[in-house]
């Protein structure tokens, strides 16, 4: 039976042109989603090597004009821009601290539009003020970017509902139902068969029209086997899912028409609400405390350091003696007074910043216990998480970053204790910034989704059992 | 003839069980969705004003100080929530709350809630904007589908058209049938907002005019989709086909349209990155006056002006202090580069907007959203007029400070403090959202598309139903 089923439900879906259908649809859905998230990728990647290039050349003028100063020649820079003083080096020459591309970065956009790709951290700045934010417009955040993600997440479904809304109904609509019902095959089983070459015929489409497209855009999707197939395996799993919910609604409601508006409801609650309902559960659970509060305390905390400059320095060489025995000019000027106070802003801030991140890993976890409620949730958490743009990835950067920029300052810091010019000599010992991309496994939602689906088609298969089945013939 | 099927059509959708469960779902969803806005909003709005006076007596009590020490310590200009966000968050989210004024520098505006919130953030909130721009379309689908296609599916259409009944009488029927429980709905949702907002006395701009504009808007809208779906029952023969049809359509015009706007006009004319965007303003500075540097090319050149302009032949002649006056000439200057980068951000903008407004003929959505959230107060013009009001603010201060310096010293004097109760002279920052008419009139090719929506799908259902 499944031999013939297979045979007739191919020439039935060549016939009706479903299959033309969906592989021109699918061709373009990819091909569209695809060639956006690559040319957000190749931005963002070229605006790296620009900057990069750029503190090369800057290095280069820097190596010169302190060539000039340590032969004692006359140099035609702002005084407190020569690259002797290591306070200038430590904020006029910053380093990238840059956010390498992943392979897989544009199957989804995640966060990478909110959040910028490299910054250059200075010596004199402190780490709340850094801006990690990207200059976009907002209504572009608003609207999101029609990136491979989306098409998976959003379209993918709906693609299914309209392939299988009616697999069982179109039959009893147009008065067939019965003649099958003569054959020696259970309803249930019936059903199943076609779903499942449905859902075989629908993947093998996925698979083509998906490895075709990235080709045709210049991948190599058999580079990074385990990630490609990860993402096809996490493609087919959710499909999967959605396939059962179709299985149960076309078993359990009537009407084609029905079918179609409870699969819809399925969706919208799946892709829509259960998500927002539970984003915004978490922000109220948890809500970050308000960053216009936290500038107030910040600022009234640097009034107060401001005052006391002095104090704090001594108190500062105090606990640093190391600074205070090498000098022996012992002369202290602004940036003496003023790093040894940012150190303090730094230390009394830390709390309040920690209670953002700890805010934020609250939320997490709480959405990390009630994923599990919508598999779109799932999906787009893997999808992120695959192409390294998700929150995780970007806090992970940031603090990478932070460290690096106490790394920076530190590096300089015995130069202007112990005032001591910054030469030619010292160039090559000056920190790099190298980012560590947070290892992904790719694999890790698809068998919770995969059991999700296989429950739902056993409990389909309970259920139907339980309602006789000619109840279902005799309706029509 | 009308209300004759107006009636029947009523009764029988109330009769069904999926759209009354639907409804409740609906009305439910609506209900949440206030609900939570209304505590945001009161939480967002006490939290502004709490950090606005904190902020000011960060500012009066500075104490004895050098007025350009004063400038870069800085001051902060905070966003308020506009009544409207309560129906429409617009753009909300995604932009900046706070800006910092400082000497030298034009800041953008920082912390946007967004970057503050998990992943989960980007699917979308539960607020009464989506209800209104997403789910209520798909609630008119779901009621009109199957109006004329079950007519033709029971076979009652032979019957009708025996009734000798005028076409266009029975269609304004089924119209008006499909109407009247989106008006009830959203109608409520309006009037609660209203009462909600007119009962909160403090955040005072709030006018019933908007909110009745906003209304009309979303009525247009909704007119649009139900003569789409009408249009596509009409068109086709199976209930099943109508249904899978016109949710194609509303998956293009409020899903796929937008997203793929956003990918083109990004595309086309792309915003600089943040570092790009500073390496810029970094250049133009170089190459300019520095207030700081008296020994520039451009300083120098400064002098021999006034020098010439005031018939004295050495600074310390002048009746003010040069070196603030060079300073306030130094912002002046540097005022006018970042004039000239955000005003190429803004060209940029304006050109990605002329992409939404093409892409507006495939998509009801677009102009809808972008007119809710203009009259919200919540899209990104505000913004944009929130942040130039913040700029003339900051270059305002910057003169306010300077002048001080220029008139109380001499040239070449140094270590000069203001007195401590100098600061309280400084007026407060002050920004005032446009009026409702001067948003609409920026507004008008929004209104023109929506109304050519409105009417061209008027045309359409009239004259397919002309023959059915």
């Amino acid at each position: 039976m499944l031999s013939y089923n297979f045979k007739y439900e191919l020439t039935l879906l060549l016939r009706s042109r479903w299959i033309q259908l969906l592989s021109l649809i699918l061709v373009l859905l990819f091909g569209f989603s695809t060639y956006n998230g690559l040319k957000k990728v190749e931005t963002r990647q070229d605006s790296i090597i620009k900057a990069k290039d750029e503190v090369k050349e800057s290095d280069a003028m820097m190596l010169k004009l302190l060539d000039s100063v340590e032969r004692g020649m006359e140099v035609s820079a702002s005084s407190w821009t020569i690259p002797s003083s290591p306070m200038a080096v430590g904020n006029y020459h910053p380093r990238v601290a840059a956010m390498e591309q992943q392979p897989m970065s544009f199957i989804a956009t995640g966060q990478a539009d909110l959040f910028t790709h490299y910054v250059k951290p200075t010596v004199s700045g402190d780490d709340a003020s850094l801006n990690f934010t990207e200059m976009t417009s907002p209504v572009q955040l608003l609207f999101g970017s029609f990136d491979l993600a989306f098409v998976i997440i959003y379209l993918l479904p709906l693609l299914i509902v309209a392939f299988s809304y009616n697999v069982l109904s179109s039959e009893k609509e147009s008065g067939s139902l019965r003649l099958l019902a003569s054959q020696p095959i259970g309803l249930q089983h019936w059903v199943l068969q076609k779903l499942v070459l449905r859902f075989f015929w629908l993947s093998l489409l996925v698979l083509v029209s998906l490895t075709l497209v990235f080709l045709v855009l210049g991948l190599d999707p058999f580079g990074e086997p385990t990630t490609f197939f990860g993402l096809v395996g996490l493609i087919l799993v959710y499909m999967l899912f959605w396939f059962a919910l179709s299985f149960l609604v076309n078993i359990w409601v009537g009407s084609s028409a029905k079918n179609a508006v409870a699969l819809l409801g399925l969706w919208v609650l799946f892709v829509l609400l259960v998500p927002s309902i539970l984003n915004q559960l978490g922000n109220s659970l948890y809500p970050m405390p308000s960053r216009n509060l936290m500038i107030n305390e910040m600022r009234t905390m640097k009034a107060e350091v401001t005052e006391k400059q002095n104090e704090i320095l001594d108190n500062f060489l105090r606990d640093h003696p190391e600074y205070a025995l090498n000098d022996t000019t012992q002369s202290r000027g602004f940036y003496h007074r003023y790093m040894a106070s940012q150190n303090l802003v730094k230390e009394k801030m830390a709390p309040i910043l920690d209670s953002y991140e700890g805010q934020l890993q609250n939320q997490q976890n709480w959405i990390g216990k009630f994923k599990w409620l919508s598999p779109a949730i799932l999906v787009q958490e893997s999808l992120n998480r695959m192409a390294g743009t998700s929150k995780e990835n970007y806090e992970n950067y940031r603090k990478q970053v932070v460290a690096f920029a106490g790394e920076w300052r530190q590096h300089f810091m015995p130069f202007l204790y112990n005032n001591k010019d910054f030469s030619q000599l010292d160039y090559p010992n000056i920190p790099e910034f190298n980012y560590e991309p947070k290892a992904q496994n790719s694999w890790v939602s698809i068998p919770p989704l995969l059991l999700i689906a296989l429950g739902l088609f056993g409990l389909g298969f309970l259920g139907s059992t339980m309602r006789r089945t000619h109840s279902i013939i005799m309706d029509s | 003839m009308i209300s004759k099927t107006f009636f029947k059509e009523t009764k029988e959708l109330f009769r069904e069980g999926r759209v009354r469960i639907s409804l409740i779902i609906v009305l439910l969803l609506l209900g949440v969705s206030v609900w939570i806005s209304t505590r945001q909003f009161q939480n967002v709005n006490a939290q502004y004003a709490m950090a606005k006076t904190s902020e000011r007596d960060v500012w009066d009590n500075q104490g004895e100080k050098n007025p350009h020490s004063a400038a870069h310590y800085g001051t902060y200009a905070f966003k308020p929530k506009y009544p409207l966000s309560l129906v429409d968050q617009g753009v909300d989210k995604y932009a900046g709350t706070s800006i910092f004024l400082e000497a030298h520098k034009r800041n953008e505006a920082q912390f946007s809630a967004a970057a503050d919130q998990t992943g989960l953030a980007r699917f979308g909130d539960l607020t009464p904007d989506f209800i209104l721009l997403f789910i209520l379309p798909l609630l008119i689908i779901l009621l009109g589908y199957n109006s004329f296609t079950k007519e033709r599916e029971m076979g009652t259409l032979t019957l009708l058209k025996s009734q000798g009944v005028s076409n266009w009488k029975w269609l304004l029927g089924k119209w008006s049938a499909l109407f009247m429980p989106v008006l009830i709905i959203t109608l409520t949702l309006f009037l609660i907002a209203g009462i909600l907002l007119d009962n909160l006395q403090d955040f005072g701009v709030f006018n019933w005019n908007s909110l009745g504009v906003m209304f009309l808007v979303y009525m247009v809208y909704y007119a649009v989709f139900i003569n789409i779906i009408l249009l596509i029952s009409s068109l086709v023969k199976k209930s099943g086909i109508a249904l899978v049809a016109s949710l194609c359509i509303w998956i293009l015009a409020c899903l796929a349209a937008p997203k793929a706007a956003s990918n083109i006009a990004e595309n086309k004319y792309p915003y600089p990155t943040r570092q790009e965007f500073a390496a810029n303003v970094l250049q133009d500075k170089k190459e300019g006056l520095d207030g700081h540097d008296p020994w520039s090319k451009e300083a120098k050149q400064l002098e021999k002006q006034v020098l010439q302009e005031y018939g004295v032949d050495s600074l310390h002649q002048l009746p003010f202090n040069f070196n603030a006056y060079r300073m306030q000439k130094g912002e002046e200057h540097e005022a006018e580069i970042y004039f000239k980068h955000y005003n190429y951000l803004k060209e940029q903008y304006s050109n990605q907007s002329n992409i939404y407004r093409s892409l507006a003929s495939i998509s009801p959505y677009l102009p809808t959203r972008f007119l809710s959230m203009a009259i919200a107060h919540t899209d990104y013009d505000t913004h944009w007029d929130f942040a130039d009001a913040a700029e003339t603010y900051r270059i305002a201060t910057q003169e306010f400070l300077n002048g001080n310096t220029a008139k109380n010293t001499q040239y070449g004097e140094r270590g000069y403090k203001a007195s401590a109760d100098f600061w309280k002279q400084l007026p407060a920052f002050q920004y005032d959202p446009p009026e409702l008419g001067s948003v609409l009139n920026r507004n008008t090719s929004n209104m023109v598309v929506l109304a050519t929506w409105l009417f061209a799908t008027f045309g359409l259902l009239f004259f397919t139903t002309k023959t059915l």
